[in-house]
């Protein structure tokens, strides 16, 4: 298999970040049918596309969608998570620079969808250039009528506000950007059963629409071509095409939008193999997914369930690559100070066990673990999972877990004889 | 309001009906399951909640079976019980083996960077996270590295000292200030392990509850300074008591060891202070074990005094008294309980002849007849019922610092419940320093210059009745330009438009600065709202803790329906001193040389009299003048009652014993009617609440045994004659 | 506790433009706390590139929040600097990615060249460095961000060239990061329900 460029069709046409050019491809045209058909006509489509959340949960998106019409006349908001923050991941960086257009069309579309007249796009504070893209392709929808009340006949109108974060990870979880948005710390919202869904009480209590960037990017594709068309793609259970950012130890790193269901070693593939020495793991949907030991990569497909079976998660879809050289121990090392930096500290086990995992593999990397560390490692993680108020307690106890579980001799290694297993040239190096 | 829904749920296997929405963790009381928690505490919020994660259960609940069957699917994660609203089905297990082991891990997470220096620490044996942990935690730390060492015993505040190491983040005290007091003088900085509660950039926390936040933080993180140190909770003795710092009645509970008062904490009262203080009832109560106490009493020997037996002190006053005759006064009382007041009263009157008696000390008082007349009768209102109004107009009244408990109240109706809150003040109280004001909260403030009271009154009054301009849809009237010309003259600053009042109860709190001066203020008022048909109170309050069972008890020149003709007023009284009408004087518990609204008179009248008696804690100015001083048992060393602000009769019992000779004020009173020849054979209180409770009308229902632990309304004006 | 908005001892150093900027941010949601992210970014532009306490408390009173809570909030995001920070901030991504990719020898470079370690600015002011999470480039491993550029596939070799680039370019600078990011945000998407208050109009003359 090859790519399949939907989102990326036009990913090298020159000036396709400006209206002109984009509108020559077909740009603005789902929006136009979208508004020629009734909310629940636009979310029946999107329904029969089968299209599922593209932040990292895989959530039916026609669903989320319907959860906002339910709801009493009033102010409602359409928010587009563009905080992309997981480790390896890149993806909605790409499309906000080369297709902003089509995430504001998609916000468009989910506007008139859902009835609501105002939308945010939170971008991550150090995104500031994806940030001017957006902003000049937001000028631009407005001269061009499709914000404001512009093409719209019925009286209706949608704009587009940017926000921009200030560095915080977990202000990508959708109730703690709704903080962030609001002016608040970036710490989480109660969620059902606690309090009900964002589509019913989001922000301001109002009915607030969540989606990811790439999630909006594929609404004026399935307006446009139907549907139907969108569902051809994919498998049975993971319906359309799904961007990929590779990066670490390949050939060719960068974003490559394929069918769900094309096998993990294929990606591997496209992205120009391994370098530097034989596979030794890959991380397929960004660091807070369980890693995957190379053995296990060979049968793995890349979509919902295909993940799940292999024992690890499609994620956000950044797909980690390393090889032999790559010290297991370190890399999670890495990765437990990042959860440790980013925990909000609202909730007890993730405040205090994301710094504590931290100060654990801190000590084993320099060389002063001991014995009972592997086990007090998934012992802390067990204690976090499933536990904390918001999931990113759990997406710093899986990855870390997954690997003590799969690579346990690497982490006795460390502890016995206070080196890498790899042997001095592993990577990453202890700065 | 609408009909309550009950739902069924089970708890570990016992099924139970309750409120729908109802959190789980208290559903679970009501079948005797306690379910562990540090952050859960059902008057705050919970958005910042369900933080300490300690009190998981399982939770399974009916899902539909394609054949139309019911099963139980268990949710995959444990839930938080205290955020978990029940539902119809709902089955949760709070012990399972992994919810114990939940428990345990979360325990090890609070405690990794806790000092664990509980010997040392305040809170020891009455501390949350030392009970859990001995219950739910594990023997042994796993935790080998550093911990954390914020610094200890940052002061942030004259009362109040934080602990950094010791918080376990769970932010009581951060909602308390943003949800209750409104100050939001606490929050959160940083974030992850390195959050920490803080003022702003450390500045003092200058909330006027700030004491509050120690009572409900968990851990001994936030620590009381006067107490710091001073005992250990299982050395202490807890008695019920009544704050005496103003007139709004708080129930407390006095904590002391070897008759020494060592701390003050709220005691629960839905009614009345719900569960809180202000910090002048936590801190402001030491005088009860002040080095500075009376030992015994004190008989002038020219210009010193002399130590002697109450024998011969009472002899001396009862001759001075009888002496007089009705030619005696007596001034003070609002600080005495109503037992004092009684016997006092029956001493003066009875006894003396004389109804020569007034418990207030401010300028000018309209008489008790004139404000029966102005306002009619005023039914009792509890403070709580001040929730439930749809508006309150606050006027010349710094309401946090006068009536602290009842500005909570207000803030809750207007801050929870929508109520518009109209406050009309001084323009000097804008610049008050402190950090809860009405303003914060307020619909519209209007302020104004001493003197345009009347002015204010009636352009609210004209509002209230409708006189504004009919074109105004918004809600808001276009007050400015309707006003009536006394207004428009005062060129009164309306700090913005007055609204339009929703139909519903009216709640008017008026200074005493205001009423004092002009009754025509509440008059104008009271006469808006009769005539918009909205029930309305108007509060008048008391401001001394007994001040309101001075006014039922009369007190009063012209408060006794005994007396024939009305006696002397206050300055009446200290003029007739100067002059030679008065000839003797008992002030009764308050310092008239500070407090009295002109002290000079006081000065004179003192200097001039031929006999005064002080009865006082301390050696106070008056006391200093006096030609005898009778030391009185505080409030923590005897029985009684007071009646508070909102007409509510409340016991206080005695705590300790002084350890000196100091008498209750009705048993010197009553004593010297003994020497005087009048039998008051009174035992204890009861004896003379039992007395009260027949020959005052107000108190009829009251009997000693029916005053429970909340308190008992007296009962309506409306059913009394005039007094 | 909400400050009286015309009392000029909380209005200090928000030039008339950055009033009217962020009274028109402020339009753009229905509660002006809303605009508490922004608010602090233009702070930071104001104060010369650090949020000091007059700044949070000058925030504070335009937005009618208390003090403390902007601090919470200006304490909680990694982007705001609280404490002076360099002219220009290098930040080299040391996340998971770039960290396999070696950053740490460009760390390792950088501290040699300017002679800080990692969290320190250099004496004159001029350079902080810090290591950064995830700057989510990762293809481009290893990646650093000066202001408001990305460096994408640095090496140790290039810290050279990586600083002479910077030095002489203003953009990189930390305040004019924060006034790129505060001007250009004005420029898109305030065309929706523009609801100017008394204080702009008041200003506008
Ligand atoms: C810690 C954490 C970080 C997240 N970060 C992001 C993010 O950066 N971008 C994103 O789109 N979703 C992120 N999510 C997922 C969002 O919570 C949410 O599920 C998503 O925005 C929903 O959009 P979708 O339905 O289109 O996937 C994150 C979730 C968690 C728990
Ligand atoms: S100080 Fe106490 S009440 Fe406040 S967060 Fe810490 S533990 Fe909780
Ligand atoms: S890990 Fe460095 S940019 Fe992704």
């Amino acid at each position: 298999m090859a790519e399949k460029l939907v989102l990326f069709e036009h990913r090298h046409l020159p000036g396709v970040e400006t209206a002109a050019v984009y509108e020559t491809v077909g740009g603005y045209e789902g929006l136009r049918r979208a508004l020629q058909m009734t909310p629940a006509g636009v979310i029946e489509e999107i329904k029969v596309s089968g299209l599922q959340g593209r932040g990292g949960a895989g959530f039916p998106t026609w669903i989320k969608w319907n959860g906002m019409l339910g709801n009493p006349p009033g102010d409602r908001y359409v928010v587009c998570n563009a905080d992309e923050g997981e480790p390896g991941t890149f993806k909605d960086r790409e499309l906000m620079l080369r297709f902003p257009h089509m995430i504001v069309e998609g916000m468009a579309i989910a506007g008139h969808a859902t009835g609501s007249a105002t939308g945010y796009i939170y971008i991550r504070g150090e995104f500031t250039e994806p940030a001017d893209a957006i902003r000049r392709a937001v000028d631009e929808a407005y001269e061009r009528g499709y914000l404001g009340e512009g093409i719209r006949t019925d009286g209706s109108r949608f704009d587009i506000h940017v926000h921009l974060g200030a560095g915080s990870y977990e202000c990508g979880e959708e109730t703690a950007l709704m903080s962030s948005l609001m002016g608040e710390r970036g710490q989480p919202r109660a969620k059902p059963p606690h309090a009900p869904l964002p589509v019913v009480a989001g922000l301001w209590r109002r009915p607030t629409l969540i989606n990811n960037v790439e999630t909006y990017a594929c609404a004026p594709h399935i307006l446009r071509r139907g549907g139907a068309w969108y569902a051809s793609m994919g498998t049975e259970r993971a319906k359309g095409t799904k961007i990929f950012s590779v990066s670490g130890h390949v050939a060719r790193p960068g974003n490559y939008e394929i069918e769900l269901g094309t096998p993990l070693l294929e990606l591997l593939d496209m992205a120009g193999g391994v370098t530097g020495g034989a596979l030794k793991a890959i991380i397929p949907g960004g660091s807070s997914v369980p890693i995957l030991p190379a053995a296990k990569c060979t049968d793995v497909r890349l979509d919902y369930d295909g993940c799940r079976a292999a024992g690890t998660m499609l994620g956000s879809g950044g797909c980690m690559v390393f090889n032999e050289t790559t010290d297991i121990v370190k890399l999670m090392w890495v990765t437990a100070r990042f959860y440790a930096h980013e925990s909000c500290g609202k909730c007890t086990p993730c405040r205090e066990g994301t710094r504590w995992m931290a100060k654990i593999m801190d000590r084993i990397v320099q060389g002063k673990g001991r014995p009972e560390d592997p086990d007090l490692l998934v012992s802390v993680c067990n204690n976090i999972d499933g536990r904390s108020y918001c999931p990113l307690g759990d997406a710093a106890a899986w990855p870390i877990r997954a690997s003590v579980l799969q690579y346990r001799d690497e982490y006795e290694h460390w502890v016995r004889h206070k080196t890498s297993p790899v042997g001095e040239h592993s990577v990453p190096k202890v700065a | 309001m609408s009909q309550v829904e009950f739902v069924n749920i089970t708890i570990d296997g016992t099924t139970v009906q309750v409120p729908a929405g109802e959190m789980v963790i208290e559903s679970a009381r009501r079948v005797g399951i306690e379910i562990p928690h540090f952050c859960y505490h059902p008057r705050l919020t919970m958005e910042a909640g369900a933080n300490c994660r300690m009190c998981l259960v399982e939770v399974s609940m009916p899902r539909k079976n394609p054949d139309g069957t019911l099963a139980l699917a268990r949710m995959p994660k444990p839930q938080t019980s205290c955020s978990l609203p029940a539902a119809e089905g709902m089955v949760i297990e709070t012990e399972t083996p992994m919810i114990v082991e939940a428990r345990k891990g979360m325990l090890e997470f609070l405690l990794i960077n806790h000092p664990l220096d509980c010997p040392i620490c305040d809170r020891g044996g009455e501390c949350p996270l030392q009970n859990n942990t001995m219950h739910y935690g594990a023997a042994t730390t796993r935790f080998v590295e550093e911990k954390r060492h914020p610094p200890k015993a940052y002061p942030l505040s004259k009362y109040v000292i934080f602990d950094r190491e010791r918080c376990i983040h769970c932010a009581r005290c951060t909602r308390f200030a943003s949800d209750i007091s409104g100050d939001a003088q606490l929050d959160f900085l940083k974030r992850g392990a390195d959050m920490e509660v803080s003022s702003f950039r450390d500045t003092e926390f200058t909330s006027l509850y700030s004491g509050n936040v120690i009572e409900v933080c968990p851990v001994g993180a936030l620590l009381s300074r006067p107490y710091r140190f001073t005992a250990r909770p299982w050395d202490l003795s807890t008695q019920k008591s009544i704050c005496t710092e103003c007139s709004n009645g708080c129930n407390i509970k006095l904590d002391h060891r070897a008759g020494k008062l060592l701390r003050v904490n709220a005691r629960l009262n839905e009614e009345v202070n719900e569960e809180w203080t202000c910090d002048q009832g936590k801190f402001g109560m030491d005088y009860a074990s002040h080095e500075k106490r009376l030992r015994r009493p004190l008989i002038r020997d020219g210009a010193v005094f002399r130590e002697v037996s109450w024998d011969e002190a009472l002899t001396h006053v009862a001759t001075a008294l009888s002496e007089a005759g009705p030619a005696a006064a007596f001034l003070g009382g609002a600080r005495s309980s109503n037992e004092d007041l009684f016997v006092l009263r029956r001493l003066f009157q009875e006894v003396l002849g004389s109804q020569n008696m007034d418990h207030r000390l401010g300028p000018a008082y309209p008489s008790a007849a004139d404000v029966r007349a102005a306002l009619g009768s005023q039914s009792p209102t509890p403070i709580a019922a001040y929730e439930r109004m749809t508006t309150i107009i606050v006027f010349g009244c710094d309401l946090a610092v006068e009536l602290p408990i009842l500005y909570l109240r207000v803030r809750k109706a207007a801050v929870r419940r929508g109520a518009k809150v109209i406050e009309c003040q001084p323009s000097s109280y804008r610049e008050r320093p402190h950090a809860n004001k009405v303003t914060d909260f307020a619909h519209s403030s209007i302020w104004y210059e001493p003197g345009q009271e009347t002015a204010i009154a009636e352009a609210l009054a004209h509002v209230m009745t409708g006189g504004r301009d009919p074109g105004a849809s918004d809600g808001a009237s276009d007050a400015a330009a309707s006003l009536p010309n006394a207004v428009a003259e005062a060129n009164v600053e309306f700090g913005s438009a007055i609204p339009r009042l929703d139909d519903g109860p009216i709640a008017i709190i008026i200074g005493r600065d205001v009423w004092s001066r002009s009754l025509s203020v509440p008059a104008t008022l009271k006469a808006a709202a009769d005539k918009m048909g909205t029930p309305c109170v108007i509060n008048t309050y008391a401001c001394s803790v007994n001040e309101q069972g001075a006014r039922e008890l009369g007190i009063l020149p012209d408060g006794s329906v005994q007396a024939s003709a009305p006696g002397l007023n206050a300055d009446q009284i200290l003029h007739g001193l100067k002059d030679g009408t008065v000839k003797a004087l008992w002030v009764s518990g308050v310092d008239i040389a500070s407090q009295f609204h002109d002290p000079e008179l006081v000065t004179q009248s003192l200097e001039q009299a031929p006999f005064v008696v002080v009865t006082a804690l301390d050696l106070n100015r008056t006391a200093t003048m006096a030609d005898v001083v009778l030391p009185l048992a505080s409030v923590a060393e005897y029985d009684g009652t007071y009646t508070s602000m909102e007409r509510r009769v409340q016991r206080f019992h005695q705590a300790f014993d002084a350890g000196v000779d100091v008498r209750e004020e009705w048993r010197i009173a009553a004593n010297v009617g003994m020497r005087l020849g009048v039998d008051m054979p009174y035992a204890s209180w009861r004896d003379i609440f039992g007395a009260i409770a027949t020959s005052e009308r107000a108190f009829a229902e009251c009997t000693p045994d029916n005053l429970g632990d909340g308190g008992r309304l007296l009962a309506d004006r409306n059913n009394e004659d005039s007094r | 506790m909400t400050h009286d908005r015309t009392d000029p001892a909380y209005a200090r150093r928000f030039s008339p433009d950055a009033v009217r900027e962020l009274e028109e941010l402020v339009a753009r949601y229905p509660q002006r706390k809303a605009a508490m992210l922004p608010a602090l970014w233009i702070a930071q532009r104001e104060y010369g590139g650090e949020i000091t306490a007059e700044a949070m408390e000058e925030v504070a009173h335009r937005l009618g929040v208390p003090p403390v809570e902007v601090e919470g909030v200006a304490s909680f995001y990694t982007m705001y600097n609280l404490k002076k920070r360099g002219r220009k901030h290098i930040e080299v991504c040391a996340c998971l990615t770039c960290a396999v990719l070696d950053s740490a020898s460009v760390i390792h470079a950088l501290e040699q060249r300017l002679g800080i370690k990692a969290g320190e600015t250099t004496a004159d002011g001029e350079y902080s460095l810090s290591e950064a999470e995830c700057l989510n480039w990762c293809e481009a491993g290893t990646v650093v961000q000066v202001g408001h550029r990305y460096y994408g596939n640095v090496t140790a070799e290039d810290v050279d060239r990586l600083l002479d680039d910077i030095a002489g370019d203003p953009r990189n600078d930390v305040v004019t990061h924060a006034d790129t990011v505060v001007r250009v945000q004005l420029r898109g998407g305030c065309k929706g329900r523009p609801r100017p208050s008394a204080e702009v109009e008041a200003d506008r003359g």
